[in-house]
């Protein structure tokens, strides 16, 4: 899907939690998520904390989107 | 650490009044052994029904396949569960050879898998050529799912503590030893020979995804050393069935093919000094530590070469990877076992995760395989289980009976530890 969407002209970051497969697979801006069962959340953390964490996910991601890159690039 | 195990080999199961085993026949008083299991009030009914090779039965949902073990002394195997955990794998255990329990019942999630006693299915599980001892058991309500699995999977290795009690104080068929000497004196025994171990990966990832060392789940474990014949008496535990195709049941851990076969030749033309036990967990902080964990101590044993296993697939290949890249990394030899999760038609990667030091891999088939598994006159369980299990869909179940299905439902047919008939080869 990532490299699909990066082939039709759009840049893309996938949010993926084991990161050596993201790269494996060839995807060029990746994202380290929590865990697998819960790639964008975790149940241990309060609510508060949760969402923080979310956020600050998914603003790594637009991040990285916007980020002009030569090589295959973590967005720890 | 040496055990011996005395074989006890039995030739039919039949239902009778009283549960005792004579001159190959095993005989059980059901009733007895379902209150026995029925002392756990999170059951709600129990059945027991008999699986014969090459009879026309179907068994889905299955969970775990479980051989009846018990201690000569008459402590159970099963450290942790049915006795303490104190240390196993020594002295000398019964073990009651071509039968199993298997343990079945409303499904848990969607993840079960499926035996069949004949036809093609048969061929591709190896626990249709054993005499099983069916336990249907379903929970009572308000029994969440968590404790519905852990309330079978005890119940199987209570069933196997019963059964195997028919033979704690017979003569066994026949005894062989096993015995792993301290690293120091195994290494000065044979110093010429090549010091190899075993990496043993066990799946640690929730519900019907875990596997316990010790009675302890073993995602809360760092990677540790194990002597082989701890496993041999139930040291490790199956709790995971999703995609059985792959998933170790507890029968498979206690007759590991890897270590059968790496016992033999020790001493012959390796060294094998024990295995190392390690986890495959939901994190990549998790990963990384145990595969560094893993490796630190393969590297203090100074071994030359590890045979590596893999249970499950997709984020599992990145833990399989990791050891390997990392056991290459420090000089020690590295052969992985593996399946493959290919598509139907096997042309897509079979991995999730590879590298170039992944240079010799034994594989046990490609899971996604599709294959019609006949209808059978005998169905113990549920059959409907077939529309919602991993490797099923809402059209696997014909009218006729008959199951279009990938071969990831059936039990134990690409098992990552070798306990199948099916492998492949590059030419």
């Amino acid at each position: 899907m990532v490299k699909e969407l990066e082939r039709a002209g759009l840049p893309t970051a996938h949010v993926c939690t084991i990161v050596p497969i993201s790269q494996t697979v060839g995807a060029n801006r990746i994202v380290p998520a929590v865990a697998i069962p819960h790639p964008l959340g975790d149940p241990t953390l309060s609510r508060e904390q949760e969402k923080e964490k979310r956020l600050n996910i998914v603003e790594k991601a637009l991040k990285a989107v916007q980020t002009q890159i030569d090589e295959q690039t973590i967005f720890e | 650490m040496k055990l011996e195990l005395a074989s006890f080999y039995v030739k039919d199961i039949q239902f009778c009044e009283k549960t005792e085993f004579r001159d190959g026949i095993l005989k059980v008083n059901k009733q007895e052994l379902i209150e026995l299991l029925l002392c756990d009030n999170r059951l709600k009914d129990v059945e027991l029904d008999i699986a014969r090779p090459g009879e026309e039965t179907r068994i889905i949902p299955v969970k775990d396949v479980i051989e009846p073990r018990i201690k000569a002394s008459g402590n159970s195997v099963f450290p942790g569960f049915l006795e303490k955990p104190l240390t196993v794998g020594e002295g000398r255990t019964h073990v009651m050879k071509g039968m199993a329990i298997v343990t079945c019942g409303r499904i848990v999630g969607f993840q079960e898998g499926i035996i069949d006693m004949t036809g093609p299915g048969a061929d591709y599980t190896p626990f249709s050529k054993l005499l099983n001892l069916v336990i249907v058991a379903n929970p009572a309500e308000g029994v969440s799912s968590y404790e519905h699995e852990e309330t079978i999977r005890i119940a199987g290795l209570k069933a196997a503590d019963y059964i195997a009690k028919s033979v704690q104080d017979l003569l066994p068929d026949d005894i062989k030893t096993y015995e792993t000497k301290p690293i120091f004196e195994s290494i000065s025994k044979y110093p010429n020979l090549p010091k190899v171990a075993y990496v043993y990966p066990l799946q640690s990832q929730g519900l019907l995804h875990d596997t316990y060392v010790y009675g302890l789940d073993a995602k809360k474990i760092v990677p540790t050393f194990i002597y082989p014949t701890e496993i041999m008496d139930g040291a490790i535990v199956s709790g995971n069935c999703v995609s059985a195709c792959d998933k170790n049941t507890t029968y498979v851990h206690q007759n590991n093919p890897v270590i059968e076969e790496l016992y033999e030749r020790h001493g012959k033309d390796i060294n094998f000094l024990g295995v190392i036990i390690t986890n495959e967990n939901v994190t990549l902080a998790d990963k990384q530590r145990s595969s560094d964990y893993a490796v630190k101590l393969a590297e203090y044993m100074t071994l030359d070469g590890a045979i590596v296993t893999e249970e499950g697939f997709g984020n599992p290949d990145a833990d399989l990877i990791m050891l390997c890249r990392k056991l290459e990394e420090k000089g020690i030899k590295t052969v992985l076992i593996t399946d493959e999760y290919a598509g139907r038609d096997g042309a897509s990667q079979s991995l999730a995760d590879a590298d170039p030091r992944a240079d010799a891999v034994v594989t046990a088939g490609n899971a996604n395989e599709l294959i019609v598994l006949p209808p059978m006159k005998k169905i113990i369980g549920l059959v409907d289980a077939a529309g919602i299990i991993a490797g099923g869909s809402q059209k696997s179940l014909k009218k006729d009976g008959s199951i279009e299905i990938e071969l990831q439902a059936i039990t134990g047919a690409t098992s990552e530890i070798g306990f199948t008939k099916m492998s492949a080869a590059t030419y």
